[in-house]
């Protein structure tokens, strides 16, 4: 196959924004150790070779067999446009037979042999070489023996032609080491989760690249799905709660176009909403409050990457199915705001006495919400929160979420 | 605290603590692999979840060690127990995950580790229970890894599971080690126990507890 054009991420954000990885540059992925990089790998090598683009993978990290087998969970097919450089197999002595296409570094702790096998594979010509991983030959070796490395692969690079790709972990090298890396390669993607206690989201964003100007980069939220690949994520927000706490009122009143599935004004599958705020877009999905209803916690819950929690500020004896719900849609620990609605009526709770009956540290967000006409209400329609509430609400929750 | 199932170490020390991270010491024959395994089982039937490491055994060798010693663990797999397999691919390539085992590809892999536990940590956190990471062994990563790459990886594990509010356990065979291998690894973690066979009996130490242990005590 002839080379169609230079070569491409494959993955639509990267390509939209920098247009693919123009001849003689370097990309560096560069990735948090709690987030994985090397299906970023898989997916621009897959991508590449069904451009008709000729692909040389260095890999360090396992065997080229796993390697391709790895690939193939997330459904991404190789062909003879691919070449392997085996600097695995010499460790545990292993060769990977069944993998035709590839030359085996005999002694992977030789530098030398390394760098020979590096420079005479990339004199035959490549389109892109993609090096998995470069924080595992400095962590092999040292980081100044994996910036000889970047040396020796842009001066053949600049003779004979086409781009690099370089997987790096951050595990802690130093300022210095890592301003060393970053001053060599001409474009930076950072991979990174969004964490408090656990990581519940991962994104990444284009930090440096020196053949695109005048463009603001942002960073988006994605997933690695199997089969698939890397997939931009687009959050998917929890509204739940006890039996008409107004779970559906806020969400009626946060979207523009929410739809619910309600039978005599009760919900009974869920409430959806588009929600565009400031600059966020994310989807609301709310949870029926009854009871009889909660073997769909759990499936409503899936994938949330934060919790509005509904109550209603003048039935404290539905605190706990609060408590209760959260660990049902199994979010706990999320991100979460807690929403005081009907906070206007005689009998609501203070924020203070709803804070110690929930149990909630000084940390946690918790807004007051009330009705924007209580003359108003048609028990059977989702009444109409008012704004300043609402708004409060979603400001605590994307300021916890970024 | 999680009880270890091990009747003297409860006994003294009331078990493991949460959010603390452990080193289990000893040489081949003291017991450590006996010990976690015993630990994993009275965590699983105290309701907690687990993830345990294997980086020098297959999954299924794990899953037989249990069941040679009559603990019961399958009720609990796919569940609050789930393992990362970071040895089986590195002798059997097309090894695939299934629904208690990730598999990953080789001890090589450090970030392949990381990453595996930081995503099975978030996802066993939702449920509100407390979680045990067991990781075995810190020796095997040590064959294929450099001491300061292990250290830094130790460091960045140790720091996520307590940020998480985990609880985890390393094994290590300190005699593969030289003394200031063992002492740096050591100062990473909150607390030690060490164990020994000696004269036909196990016994234990446990440094830096909230109770300790300084002289050796039967099992």
């Amino acid at each position: 196959m002839d080379k169609v054009k230079d070569p491409v991420f494959g993955i639509g954000k990267l390509d939209d924004d920098l247009t693919g990885i123009p001849d003689k540059k370097s990309v560096l992925f560069f990735a948090s150790p709690a987030v994985g990089n090397e299906v970023f790998g898989y997916q621009v090598i897959h991508n590449n070779l069904l451009h008709g683009n000729k692909v040389l993978l260095y890999v360090n990290r396992t065997s080229p067999e796993a390697y391709l087998a790895d690939m193939k969970d997330y459904d991404f097919e190789v062909n003879s446009n691919l070449h392997i450089i085996d600097s695995y197999s010499g460790i545990t002595g292993i060769s990977s037979k069944s993998v035709d296409d590839s030359t085996m570094i005999s002694n992977p702790y030789d530098k030398e042999e390394i760098k020979k096998a590096l420079s005479e594979e990339l004199d035959k010509g490549y389109d892109l070489l993609v090096i998995d991983s470069l924080s595992l030959i400095a962590d092999f070796f040292d980081f100044d023996y994996a910036m000889s490395v970047i040396d020796l692969v842009k001066d053949k690079l600049d003779k004979k032609g086409g781009s690099v790709l370089s997987l790096f972990t951050d595990w802690d090298y130093g300022e210095e080491n890592l301003n060393k890396l970053i001053s060599k390669v001409n474009a930076k993607v950072d991979i990174k989760g969004i964490e408090k206690r656990v990581i519940f989201g991962q994104y990444f964003a284009v930090i440096k690249c020196d053949w695109v100007k005048d463009k603001k980069f942002s960073s988006v939220l994605f997933k690695a799905v199997k089969p698939g690949g890397i997939k931009i994520y687009f959050p998917k927000i929890l509204v739940t709660g006890p039996t008409d706490a107004g779970k559906t009122s806020f969400i009626h009143s946060a979207s523009k176009d929410a739809v619910s599935v309600d039978r005599l004004g009760g919900t009974i599958a869920l409430d959806h909403g588009n929600l565009d705020f400031k600059g966020y877009k994310a989807d609301l999905f709310g949870t029926p409050g009854q009871e009889r209803f909660d073997p769909l916690l759990k499936l409503l819950g899936g994938e949330a990457v934060g919790v509005i929690l509904v109550i209603d500020s003048t039935k404290p004896d539905q605190f706990p199915r609060a408590i209760e719900m959260l660990r049902k849609t199994e979010t706990y620990g999320l991100p979460i705001v807690v929403v005081a609605n009907k906070a206007d009526l005689p009998g609501a709770l203070s924020l203070d006495d709803i804070r110690e009956h929930l149990h909630l540290d000084k940390n946690t967000s918790l807004v007051r919400t009330v009705a924007e006409n209580l003359n108003n209400i048609d028990p059977n329609k989702p009444t109409r929160l008012k704004k300043d509430g609402v708004d409060s609400a979603l400001d605590a929750l994307f300021a916890e979420l970024t | 605290m999680i009880k270890t199932g091990i009747q003297s170490f409860d006994d003294a020390v009331g078990g493991i603590d949460l959010r603390k991270t452990y080193l289990i010491s000893g040489n081949k024959e003291s017991g450590k692999e006996d010990f976690s395994y015993r630990l994993v089982a009275s965590a699983l039937r105290d309701k907690n979840a687990v993830i345990y490491v294997t980086t020098g055994k297959t999954v299924n060798d794990v899953i037989a060690s249990f069941q040679s010693r009559q603990l019961n663990i399958s009720q609990y797999m796919g569940n609050s127990f789930k393992i990362i397999d970071a040895y089986s691919r590195s002798i059997s390539p097309q090894s695939t995950d299934n629904s208690y085992t990730k598999m990953l590809n080789g001890p090589l892999d450090l970030t392949g580790i990381s990453v595996a536990l930081s995503a099975m940590n978030a996802e066993m956190s939702k449920e509100g229970v407390p979680v045990l990471n067991v990781i075995d062994s810190i020796s095997v990563l040590m064959l294929y890894n450099n001491p300061t790459t292990i250290y830094r990886f130790l460091q960045f594990v140790c720091g996520r599971s307590k940020m998480a509010g985990i609880s985890s356990v390393f094994l290590i065979d300190d005699e593969m080690h030289s003394p200031e291998v063992n002492e740096t690894i050591k100062s990473i973690m909150d607390s030690v126990i060490m164990l020994r066979l000696e004269n036909g009996k196990r016994s234990f130490k446990v440094l830096g507890n909230s109770k300790e242990v300084l002289d050796w005590k039967d099992i």
